[in-house]
């Protein structure tokens, strides 16, 4: 039988109930107004990825570990690894050292750092806000956009700023990429346009 | 203008090639951060965060919190993955758990046509940890993406494109600390000897890119209750899941 004639051969009211049944799924699957895709409270979401504080996985954690501390809770990061945790003073003690780095400054580090969560004391003064600046200043703390993490992160490593007696290591407190590369909004949603 | 996720082989062709022309420009080499810290993600850029940010909002008593992921994007079109579940935790115990967090959702709409729900802040439907389940409370927000979205007195929100935040030398923080490097792609070996300091003037080798960001802003007293303690805190980070 062909199409012509199957479809002649079918009852009208079947073929009204496919074409409504079409229309129906079509609809459905085109509707954006349902916000709500993926929202099944039954769904067990499992965690790949995790970021706090810039740069303590990516500068003091080997790339083998990256994947253990993606798959990690802050709870876990002042934990052995013998214990299942991701040991971050453990990290830091192993990254600082290989430089030559002093105690005051690898157990400073792992004091802030750990657990690993960008901490903000949000009832203190907005002009003091920036990266540790919690631990170092009494300040507000968080992360601005302007906040150059990167020289902040590298001259707590190889600089004197949390041990005077340190040396300097030239050459290794900079990337020397200012902030002035960029320009934030100062009103919502403060990040820059897209580049073309 | 072509719009897409680069892989980082494409990606790296790509700033290979700006490399040259800024060369022969005379600029200097455009060389390629937690951007792509792991295989996986360098593989699938949309489930690698690469940078959260807390910082004091619009007005004092505000407070903006801002992931982003996906870096690097060239052009200008690209989507939320839906099939993830992007949170942003706090920990206002002290404790080194989440005591509330935002579930931030996507549909599966393409680009401008894409729609953000976003639910929080709220304690976690699964409890604390590594797994999680969505919560079927009302959403605080949803829309559009790259567009803003919610009241600028109670939870604001914008999903979408915006130029990556993130300004570092990375082409020569992968040459001084080579185990960091990528898998794949040109930076996955060693291009010219082994550095041990940074060059002046560096390279913002991520500034011709675009990452997708959330950003919610909404009342401190929110995520710290009413404490007017200047000790009062709060920890932040995020976390994607599948």
């Amino acid at each position: 039988m062909n199409f012509t004639r199957l479809v002649a051969a079918t009852p009208k009211r079947a073929i009204a109930s496919l074409i409504s049944l079409g229309l129906v799924a079509t609809a459905a699957c085109n509707d954006n107004s349902a916000l709500l895709t993926g929202v099944n409270t039954n769904r067990q979401y499992v965690q790949i990825e995790r970021l706090g504080n810039p740069l303590v996985s990516e500068v003091f954690f080997p790339k083998r570990d990256h994947g253990l501390d993606n798959t990690k809770s802050p709870i876990d990061d002042t934990q052995p690894m013998t214990n299942r945790g991701t040991d971050v003073p453990g990290h830091i003690r192993a990254f600082a050292s290989a430089f030559g780095r002093s105690e005051k400054i690898i157990t400073t580090l792992g004091s802030v750092l750990a657990p690993d969560e960008l901490l903000v004391f949000p009832n203190r003064a907005p002009a003091t806000a920036g990266w540790l600046t919690w631990a170092l200043a009494n300040g507000y703390g968080g992360r601005k956009l302007t906040d150059d993490v990167v020289d902040t992160g590298l001259t707590a490593v190889f600089g004197n700023i949390l041990d005077p007696a340190a040396p300097v290591i030239a050459g290794l407190t900079s990337d020397n990429v200012p902030p002035s590369v960029r320009s934030f909004s100062p009103s919502f949603p403060y990040l820059e346009s897209p580049r073309p | 203008m072509r719009n897409r996720y680069l892989t980082r082989g494409r990606y790296l062709s790509i700033l290979f090639a700006a490399g040259v022309a800024a060369s022969v420009g005379g600029i200097g080499t455009l060389l390629a951060s937690d951007h792509q810290d792991t295989p996986e993600v360098e593989l699938n850029p949309r489930m690698d965060i690469n940078d959260v940010y807390a910082f004091p909002g619009s007005s004092p008593d505000r407070v903006a919190l801002v992931l982003t992921t996906s870096s690097p994007i060239a052009g200008q079109t690209a989507s939320f993955d839906p099939d993830l579940l992007y949170q942003i935790k706090i920990d206002n115990g002290g404790d080194a758990n989440e005591d509330l967090v935002f579930q931030i959702t996507f549909n599966n709409g393409v680009g401008s046509a894409q729609q953000v729900r976003v639910v929080g802040p709220i304690p976690p439907p699964a409890g604390p940890g590594t797994v999680s389940t969505l919560s079927n409370t009302t959403p605080v927000v949803e829309g559009a993406v790259n567009s803003i979205l919610g009241s600028a007195t109670g939870v604001q929100v914008f999903a979408g494109l915006r130029a990556d935040p993130f300004f570092i030398d990375l082409e020569q923080f992968f040459n001084i600390i080579p185990d960091r490097r990528p898998s794949t792609g040109v930076l996955s070996t060693q291009t010219g000897p082994a550095q041990s300091s940074f060059r002046n003037p560096g390279v913002d080798t991520l500034r011709p890119f675009n990452c997708l960001a959330i950003v919610i802003e909404l009342p401190k007293a929110q995520l710290i209750s009413s404490s007017t303690s200047t000790d009062a805190k709060f920890g932040v980070w995020a976390t994607i899941s599948r």
